[in-house]
């Protein structure tokens, strides 16, 4: 069966739950506004790097794209619900791949969206510690930013469709950036250079140092989307229904 | 000519054989009903015909061909599955949409299926509103999106109201009379009785019987006839002759086991008993089936005597 209905159908399964154009909306917004306030309260801090304040409502931002990554998907498992699209679409990898597509580009959309109005709102209140940045690092912390939560609500996804169960995968996605970044990341180093948010969060400063750099650490962010995608993908085309 | 079917078919959830080398076809044109207790791998069986479950061994085909290599399924094979299918904060309508989007069915459907089974007043309410009936009319309304030749309902009539199971009753006779392979599952043997033309039995995931109704009926319970008369003793002495017993019921009135009216009704006329009531007493499918699965509980309970 042709990809383009399976999409249409996976397009129109977000488009008519509230709660997942809910998820999207409060990316925009925690985005935005934790960004403004970073743009206000810490200018005072000549140590902080002003792309990275510009764009800091990332960190509440990226749970609202995990959520909806993983909502988007989880929908599916209620009541039988799989059974009923899988009935309609038995091809399950295009099935998937329709609904990972579904999830990806509204996300990325928003995703761009949100990171323009962010850098906007941040750097009417960072002012001239804002007025080193060039173009070119601005453009790429946008499409940084749209590209790293996109792999987010991606990465969360396949984690979902592999337990079967978007509580399961934010359960252990939410902590993992929470507390793994703020607590452990400092005290390890190294290696959790390499974590999903670590190294996909190098795009977002104008200046970084360490082994990966902003494209290589979004790669590595893609790896692990990857193959939680390949985890959840093969869970769903081998596990019955 | 479209029909489903089930060749050794076999299915194992661990150690559990849910379905057991199971062979029957289900034919175009008559309403099937799928009838075993609760366990017995009715709805085990429909999920493998649609591809969802994999079976450890044997095959199901619709129209000689398995479910998954169909292209826009819907358009071929309608399935009720589960009620509670569909997500509750999508209205009805935009339940339907979805599965009508992935096949190419056009949206005008939607709203014939929604009118056809008395949704379409509440189409545009949340699923989470509708009641168990509303739910189970929604799901079969998915069922009916592609116009399907054929059509598998698990347990439709789950939570309808008396209306809706005459409705459903109706729907299920207009579909196998419009030439439509038609297999419905159900534990009510009343509900069964009032629909179906043929019957497929299953016990411990075993096919019990694959028969047409009537036959499945006849070959396991003995009509009986039932009289009211104003004279027991000329009853009795009027039978007796011709090895026949009349017993008596608490409410006054009398059976002749094992009998036909046509017999009974000449015997008594011609000895002069006056009569009151005289009419043949219909086997139901329900004591049919009792007696096939009390004579499978003896079997599965002594197994060496097989």
């Amino acid at each position: 069966m042709p990809f383009a209905p399976v999409l249409h159908s996976e397009w129109l399964k977000i488009r008519t739950l509230r709660s997942l154009l809910g998820a999207l909306l409060a990316l925009f917004a925690a985005t935005t506004a934790f960004s403004a306030l970073a743009g206000v309260s810490e200018t005072s801090d000549p140590e902080s790097d002003p792309l990275f304040m510009a764009l800091s409502g990332v960190a509440p931002g990226q749970i609202a794209a995990m959520c909806f990554g993983a909502m988007a998907v989880s929908s599916e498992f209620h009541g039988g619900g799989l059974r009923t699209s899988l009935a309609a679409v038995p091809r399950r990898g295009r099935w998937f791949a329709a609904k990972v597509t579904a999830i990806a580009v509204p996300t990325l959309v928003v995703g761009l969206v949100t990171a323009v109005a962010a850098l906007v709102v941040a750097r009417a209140g960072l002012g001239d510690a804002a007025s080193g940045l060039s173009l070119a690092e601005q453009v790429r912390g946008v499409v940084g930013c749209g590209i790293y939560l996109t792999l987010m609500a991606l990465l969360a996804a396949g984690l979902a469709a592999l337990l079967r169960s978007g509580v399961g995968a934010l359960s252990l996605l939410i902590p993992f950036v929470l507390i793994v970044s703020f607590v452990i990341g400092d005290v390890a180093g190294g290696a959790t250079d390499f974590m999903p948010d670590r190294a996909g969060q190098i795009v977002l400063y104008e200046s970084y140092d360490g082994p990966l750099g902003p494209w290589t650490g979004l790669a590595v962010t893609a790896a692990w989307a990857a193959a939680a995608l390949a985890a959840g993908a093969w869970s769903v085309r081998h596990r019955d229904a | 000519m479209t029909s489903i079917e089930v060749q050794s078919l076999t299915k194992e959830f661990g150690t559990r054989r849910a379905v057991d080398d199971l062979t029957f076809r289900v034919l175009p044109g008559r309403v099937t009903g799928f009838l075993g207790p609760n366990g017995a791998g009715k709805s085990t069986t429909m999920r493998l015909v649609l591809g969802l479950d994999r079976p450890t061994s044997g095959t199901a085909t619709i129209g000689g061909r398995p479910y998954t290599a169909l292209a826009e399924p819907l358009r071929h094979v309608g399935a009720l599955l589960d009620a509670q299918a569909a997500h509750g904060s999508r209205t009805g309508r935009d339940h339907l949409r979805t599965l009508a989007a992935s096949n190419r069915i056009p949206g005008r459907r939607v709203d014939e299926v929604l009118e056809a089974t008395g949704l379409a007043s509440v189409a545009r309410r949340r699923v989470r509103t509708y009641s168990l009936g509303m739910r189970q009319r929604l799901g079969i309304a998915a069922a009916l999106l592609g116009d399907p030749p054929v059509v598998l309902l698990d347990e439709p009539s789950n939570g309808l109201d008396p209306e809706g199971i005459i409705w459903i009753r109706g729907l299920l006779r207009r579909l196998a009379g419009e030439g439509r392979t038609v297999l419905v599952s159900s534990h009510l043997m009343n509900e069964t009785a009032s629909f179906a033309d043929h019957l497929v039995v299953l016990g411990r995931g075993r096919l019990l019987a694959d028969t047409p109704m009537r036959e499945f009926i006849h070959a396991r319970v003995q009509p009986g006839v039932r009289i009211r008369t104003t004279d027991p003793t000329a009853l009795k002495s009027a039978l007796a002759p011709h090895g026949h017993d009349a017993v008596e019921h608490e409410d006054g009135h009398w059976t002749v086991r094992h009998a036909r009216v046509d017999e009974i009704g000449s015997i008594v006329s011609a000895a002069g008993v006056p009569l009151l009531e005289l009419a043949a007493e219909e086997a139901t499918l329900e004591q049919a089936y009792l007696d096939l699965t009390s004579t499978e509980t003896e079997f599965t309970a002594h197994p060496q005597e097989a």
